[in-house]
């Protein structure tokens, strides 16, 4: 018996050394380490650097372009927060009997698996001032009033931009919340269906209160999401005009690979985490304190 | 009654073409113009086919007879391939010794595991970038290998509500006939992963072929562009001509669609699975 105790743990050694040394290596290390060199004026290449204490964060907190992005990151954060409805109200509506119901969707989650720079460039064609299809649409439709330079005017490009994301991320919220629904029991719904409870009753007092898990969840991957939009635009404006459309991850990546300034990308990507961190406890709390709790009395 | 279920009915489809419309339609515009020419660009509206007698293949012909394309496919492949392969290994023995062992440190190891899973990803590279460089992997294809083994843990997940589901007795049985632990992982429980399996390759297959940035930031070299950074390449060098970069961008567009297409159910699937993750 001895020996196969024996045996196990050499197992279970050898089997989780590669995977754990990469883990710390690649993962866990470089995550803390952003912590020692956030108090630091590294740039990136050079050997030495010193050690600034807390002067990248002063400097963080003045940086007027970095909160402008933050603002940005804001404005995504709250069209995909409207949207949450909008999802749930697919996801029910895709749950039902519908005709055509699988073919909604699979389209509706297509774009979520779509090469988020190609469709980035087609979208910059879409919205583009020079023959764009938008303001083609929009022609067509006698609306050439409201033709805009969608990706030029600091007031709009981020609503844009945000249009673009819910355009690709709507759709995993809309297949998570259907997964919930549909891993519901059958039974409870039709014993309501059968004592008389309408389409919006189910929805209010069946549905929703199953699949609030899944609302958090899909919350906190909007706040997760919102704070680290970079593809979109990365591609599309690159942050532009100046810093009408840069966001907090743009901003914190250009600082390092574009200004060689690593010690203060090291803080903002600090104060990402932290942010994450702080905005989760504080939804954990709201959603299981005083949601949950107000459910149940 | 009756009239007012259809009238119902009628909306939803209504709704629900809509927003087929919306997903559908600057993938169907991008097509269009990669259809036209130069001179179709500005003569013809954005929302329409050329008339049917100029519809053009050449910008089509022209991305595919690129030699910049084939390396980033082969690119993209080999690094998809390798990076599958380990992530695979790795993922189900760890998943399986997490999920059915008890050991020393073990805590420690999973709230090592769940750590790396809440470190945001793009802002890390600021501190991995000296690791990978201080290896000598800037530059080479190790480089994204070694970040899409190292970092990416869903596949976590998905085996660990798999293994959950495999019967003690198997493992039980197999240990007292005499087997050795490597050989029942290698022999029985590998093997009756593979559905699991083949939702972690497709699922990551996407992941690897659509992500811009870790290419981008650890492999400026030409030789070493993937799929997606030689569209970002080829994008700079298309400026003013939509019609070509159109045709770039859906043919970049079309491999991950295709495995959507055949693939449909693994992905939906696993892609629940990866987000629930108690």
């Amino acid at each position: 018996m001895g020996s196969i105790a024996r045996q196990r743990q050499i197992f279970i050694f050898t089997a989780l050394f590669i995977p754990v040394i990469l883990l710390v290596c690649f993962v866990v290390f470089p995550g803390v380490d952003l912590f020692r060199i956030s108090a630091t004026n590294w740039d990136g290449l050079a050997a030495d650097y010193d050690y600034i204490g807390l002067d990248n964060y002063v400097r963080m907190f003045n940086d007027e372009n970095l909160w402008q992005s933050l603002k940005n990151n804001m404005v995504y954060f709250f069209v995909h927060l409207l949207m949450i409805p909008v999802e749930l109200a697919f996801a029910v509506v895709l749950n039902s009997r519908l005709r055509g119901a699988k073919f909604y969707k699979t389209m509706v989650f297509m774009p979520y698996i779509i090469n988020g720079v190609a469709i980035s460039y087609a979208f910059s064609y879409f919205f583009s001032p020079i023959n764009g299809a938008f303001d083609a649409i929009l022609e067509t439709l006698g609306l050439e009033s409201l033709q805009r330079h969608w990706l030029s005017d600091p007031s709009i490009v981020n609503f844009v931009l945000a249009f673009v994301s819910v355009w690709r991320f709507s759709g995993y919220h809309v297949i998570l919340f259907l997964a919930a629904l549909q891993s519901m029991p059958q039974d409870i719904l039709e014993a309501a269906q059968i004592d008389g409870a309408g389409t919006l009753q189910l929805f209010r007092y069946i549905q929703i209160p199953s699949i609030m898990l899944m609302v958090d969840f899909v919350l906190f991957d909007n706040i997760r999401g919102a704070l680290q939009v970079f593809d979109i635009p990365f591609v599309i404006t690159n942050g532009g005009p100046g810093y009408a459309s840069s966001t907090f991850t743009l901003y914190t990546i250009n600082a390092a690979f574009k200004f060689s300034n690593f010690g203060l990308a090291a803080t903002m990507a600090v104060a990402i985490m932290f942010l994450i961190v702080f905005i989760y406890i504080i939804q954990n709390f709201l959603i299981h304190r005083v949601v949950l709790k107000e459910g149940r009395k | 009654m009756k009239a007012g279920k259809l009238v119902k009915s009628a909306v939803l489809q209504i709704i629900c073409i809509a927003m087929v419309v919306i997903v559908i339609l600057p993938i169907l515009l991008t097509l269009f113009a990669s259809l036209k020419t130069g001179a179709d660009m500005v003569n013809t509206s954005p929302l329409s086919l050329p008339p049917f007698e100029r519809v053009t293949f050449q910008n089509f012909e022209k991305v595919i007879g690129d030699k910049n394309l084939y390396t980033g496919f082969k690119n993209t492949i080999t690094i998809l391939a390798v990076s599958l392969v380990f992530n695979v290994a790795f993922g189900t023995i760890t998943a399986y010794i997490i999920e059915r062992f008890n050991f020393r440190f073990k805590g420690f190891v999973v709230s090592l595991f769940f750590l790396g899973m809440l470190i945001p990803t793009f802002v890390t590279e600021i501190s991995r970038f000296k690791i990978i460089s201080g290896l000598g992997l800037y530059n080479t294809l190790g480089a994204p290998i070694v970040i899409y083994v190292a970092s990416d843990l869903m596949q976590l997940y998905i085996y660990r509500q798999f293994i959950s589901k495999i019967s003690v007795s198997l493992d039980e049985s197999a240990i007292l006939d005499g087997c050795s632990y490597w050989g029942l992982f290698v022999r029985i429980i590998f093997p009756l992963l593979k559905p699991a399996t083949a939702t972690v390759c497709i699922i990551k297959s996407i992941t690897i072929i659509n992500d811009m940035y870790i290419p981008y930031l650890y492999m400026p070299k030409t030789r070493l562009r993937t799929l997606t950074t030689y569209l970002m390449n080829y994008a700079n060098a298309q400026q003013g001509s939509w019609q070509t970069l159109a045709a770039g961008i859906i043919i970049i567009m079309l491999p991950t669609v295709l495995l959507y297409i055949f693939f449909q159910k693994y992905i939906l699937s696993g892609v629940v699975a990866g987000a629930v993750k108690e």
